[in-house]
């Protein structure tokens, strides 16, 4: 295109316009005009088709407009008073007009530039083309002569061979013929007789031989003819559109992914045709066999964008994927690898080892993941008293494992659900878990509990059967208590106060207090120094009851027997405390610093059960 | 009615004092002893009773069993009274420590006599409460009594006989005709004490009726301690709380 013609086009419309301006504005928009290069801070310049170098602009002074008012003669112009208004929208326009061509000049300058870029790309691969066939062209005449000299040298030796040999018949003649002169000449006749038979036959036999003359080798070279039919191929290539270069696959943007999908885009390295794209994907296992046919199967995807998303696939896992160009010429090399990871599954909560208190609670959950997982989120918020949910409140961020204790408020209800997060993104909210901090709550662990103890479906009633068990059936485990008909409570980890309750009734025995959890699990609740507890022991005239602690109690009498028994512990104080709750009596109070966190313990000392109960506010005279 | 004080001391941020006044149950003049602590200053406070044994006064409990700290702690006014009624001059009320003079055993006496002076069940239930009440920063609705030995048998029969009057308890043995509001009794009992051994205090039969009845009672025997106001002074504290947890709730 030539820019010129344009530009005179277009400057011959805006001369045009602006004859028919009022002189005094004409200067403004001849400025306006003559300025049009300064704006942008660009100057035009001229483009020149002949030589190498990069484009440049020179301003171009042959085609500014003339103002050319004076010169036509019109004296209209001259005459203010019709043309404000008209002078004012007409000088619009010519701003308009001279936006548009300051938008086409720029737009035509990058297309010079991006012709210039294609063309000496064009160059490069012309030059390289051409490279490439002439060496193969020297290297096929390289190899044409080594054949040649290896032809020459073997027709020489071949001929030379021959020579000698002839030479050797020639001698082995001679000396025959020397042999028989002499015989001829001999002057022995008896001799001569002798000899002269055989001789006369070996000289026959020899006339009889026939003299092989010809040669050896033929004269002629052998030409085979040339083939170069790959070079014609290359000849013809360079006419062609280059196949593409490797793209270049972008790493993974956060929360691009799914739990089944990945967000992929790449980008093309240069501004090559490309008809379409080829993306490749397979998922990377953790334990890749040796023999490469049971690799997993690489899964492609056609498509004409820079950016594709690849579903069905699976959670928490990491695949490899690489693209491809391919356009008319054929196929780019592959891509670098990438990395990408899908979104993990949500966990799911264990509920029943969550335990929680009036400042804090305790959430456990399962990964939900078979794969390691990178951290996870805990999010909770606060239920209104109504029941009605409100946002999230807190997130607790980089969670390292599968538990996490959250500082919360007494006497409020909360919701709280946990994500999986990887380089993928957070995987979805598990299912939530409610939290009351209304007292203290707590499951009992049943990897604590006796073979002999079985526990109600909620959890909180523990019965001693009266079949006994036969040893054998008995199945101890490294954590249950062998001895003591017992089990331990999951009371949560924070320091501060615990209410909790017990009912029982009136005839089973019982020991109910707290424990540390290395208790000894063949030893008897109260009978070591790792436990402290209320005994009840029945005969049949009266109640006996022990508070026990390394073996000792105090000899007391109790004379109404408590049905529900709270107890209160408070590690500040070092105090543990049992009541009849019924009656807001007061039984005992144990003194002791504990060093460590404690357990609630039960144990039933004869067949029958007890009931635990837990989230109750401790009521006020249980810590005066 | 007239009080006269007869010593103020300060003690555990309170005061202890001793005032004197005419008694219109004992007709003689009678001192008792009164814990007032810092909360008496600003608030209406519970009190607490206080029953001294055979042969005290009213200064034993206040010279020998350190109360004064727990009581201010749980902002309870204390009050012991004299344990007998003094200098009336009644033949034979000297003769022995076990009758009579500083024996008053909490009864009101039916026998001439005695009976005209020997009331001090009428005094500790009547007359001493009314007396406080008018005198002292009081919350009349919130009393209890307790005691050691006589006055611990004192405390019993005041609080079983007055059902609903006295908010906590102490010990006693006429458990077994009680009917009434429920009762929460704290006992202790030094092991040592000589006259458990003697058989003079038989909480066996306590237990045993208090059990039958459904009375709620904690009885604690407390190895080595005797009967002395060492053993009150050890135990003290775990009674005023007690008293405290039903005074202050």
């Amino acid at each position: 295109m030539d820019l010129n013609d344009i530009r005179g086009g277009r400057l011959a419309v805006i001369s045009e316009e602006s004859e028919q301006q009022d002189f005094s504005r004409e200067s403004s928009t001849m400025e306006a005009y003559n300025v049009v290069p300064e704006p942008g801070g660009r100057t035009f310049q001229r483009f020149s088709v002949n030589t190498n170098e990069s484009l440049r602009f020179e301003p171009c002074e042959d085609s500014c407009p003339s103002p050319t008012g004076a010169e036509d003669g019109r004296d209209d112009v001259f005459e203010k008073g019709e043309c404000e208004g008209e002078i004012a929208s007409i000088r619009n326009q010519l701003q308009g007009k001279v936006a548009e061509m300051e938008n086409f000049a720029g737009h035509l300058e990058e297309i010079f530039l991006t012709v210039e870029e294609n063309f000496g790309r064009q160059e490069q691969h012309l030059e390289q083309h051409y490279n490439d066939v002439l060496q193969t062209l020297s290297q096929r005449y390289d190899d044409r002569e080594t054949g040649l000299q290896e032809e020459k040298k073997s027709k020489l030796e071949s001929l030379y061979k021959q020579l000698v040999a002839c030479g050797q018949a020639l001698d082995t003649s001679k000396e025959l013929i020397e042999t028989a002169q002499e015989v001829y000449r001999c002057q022995d006749e008896r001799l001569f007789l002798k000899t002269v038979m055989p001789i006369i036959k070996r000289v026959e036999e020899f006339a009889k031989e026939d003299i092989d003359l010809s040669l050896s080798t033929s004269l002629e070279f052998s030409t085979p003819l040339a083939d170069l039919s790959d070079v014609k191929t290359m000849m013809d290539s360079i006419n062609v559109v280059p196949a593409p270069s490797a793209p270049v696959i972008n790493p993974q943007l956060p929360n691009s992914a799914t739990q089944t999908s990945l967000h992929v885009c790449w980008s093309l390295f240069s501004d090559d045709t490309v008809e379409y794209y080829e993306l490749y994907y397979r998922p990377v296992l953790e334990d890749t066999p040796a023999d490469s046919t049971c690799a997993p199967q690489e899964s492609k995807v056609k498509v004409k964008e820079t950016h594709c998303t690849v579903t069905d696939l699976l959670h928490n896992a990491q695949y490899e994927l690489w693209v491809t160009a391919t356009n008319t010429t054929g196929i780019s090399p592959a891509s670098e690898k990438a990395l990408y990871m899908t979104v993990p599954s949500p966990p799911a909560i264990k509920q029943r080892e969550c335990s929680s208190c009036p400042e804090a609670a305790l959430i456990r959950w399962e990964s939900g993941n078979t794969n390691p997982v990178d951290s996870y989120i805990v999010e909770l918020s606060e239920t209104g008293t109504v029941g009605a949910e409100s946002n999230i409140t807190e997130s607790i961020v980089a969670v390292p494992t599968c538990q996490c204790l959250i500082q919360l408020q007494a006497g409020r209800q909360y919701l709280i659900s946990v994500r999986a997060v990887n380089i993928g993104g957070p995987s979805d909210r598990s299912d939530a878990i409610t939290i009351s901090t209304t007292g203290t709550f707590f499951y009992l662990l049943e990897d604590t509990a006796h073979p002999c103890l079985s526990m109600s479906e909620d959890g909180f009633t523990i019965f001693y059967g009266d079949e006994e068990l036969p040893i054998t059936a008995m199945a101890f485990e490294d954590n249950t208590f062998t001895r003591c008909v017992a089990i331990l409570g999951d009371l949560i980890p924070v320091r501060g106060r615990h209410y909790w309750e017990v009912e029982v009734d009136d005839e089973t025995e019982f020991r109910v207090g707290v424990a540390y959890e290395d208790t000894e699990r063949d030893g008897y609740l109260g009978a070591n120094g790792s436990s402290w507890c209320m005994r009840h022991i029945r005969t049949p005239s009266r109640h006996k009851y022990e508070f026990l602690h390394n073996g000792w109690s105090p000899d007391l009498r109790i004379t109404v027997h408590p049905v529900r028994i709270g107890v209160a512990l408070d590690y500040d104080r070092g105090t543990l405390r049992f009541f009849n709750a019924n009656l807001e009596q007061h039984l005992h109070t144990f003194h002791c610093r504990f060093h460590n966190y404690v357990h609630p313990c039960f144990s039933l000392d004869n067949p029958g059960a007890l009931t635990v109960h837990n989230g109750i506010q401790a009521p006020d005279y249980t810590f005066i | 009615m007239a009080l006269t004080q007869v010593s103020s001391n300060k003690c555990a941020g309170g005061f202890q004092k001793v005032f004197e006044h005419d008694s219109t149950e004992l007709k003689c003049k009678m001192k008792f002893a009164i814990y007032l602590p810092p909360k008496a200053e600003t608030d209406k406070c519970p009190v607490l009773y206080w029953l001294s044994g055979l042969t005290c006064t009213e200064q034993n409990f206040i010279t020998k069993a350190g109360s004064q700290l727990a009581a201010a702690e749980h902002g309870i006014i204390v009050v012991a009274p004299d344990t007998s009624p003094r200098g009336c001059n009644i033949e034979g009320e000297d003769e022995s420590w076990d009758f009579g003079t500083g024996a008053g055993f909490y009864v009101n006496a039916t026998q001439d006599p005695w009976k005209t002076n020997y009331r001090m069940y009428s005094y500790v239930t009547e007359e001493l409460p009314k007396l406080i009440n008018a005198n002292f920063s009081t919350d009349p609705d919130r009393m209890s009594i307790s005691g050691h030995s006589m006055g611990g048998h004192g405390a019993l029969i005041c609080a079983l006989k007055n059902p609903g009057k006295y908010k906590a308890y102490d010990a006693t043995v006429l458990a077994a005709s009680y009917s009434g509001p429920q009762l929460d009794i704290l006992i202790d009992q030094g092991r040592d004490d000589q006259f458990l051994s003697a058989s003079q205090l038989l909480p066996d039969n306590l237990i045993a009726v208090c059990s039958e009845k459904k009375i709620p009672v904690v009885f604690r025997l407390q190895p080595g301690y005797d009967h002395s106001y060492f053993f009150i002074y050890s135990f003290i504290n775990d009674h005023i709380k007690h008293h405290a947890k039903y005074l202050n709730a």
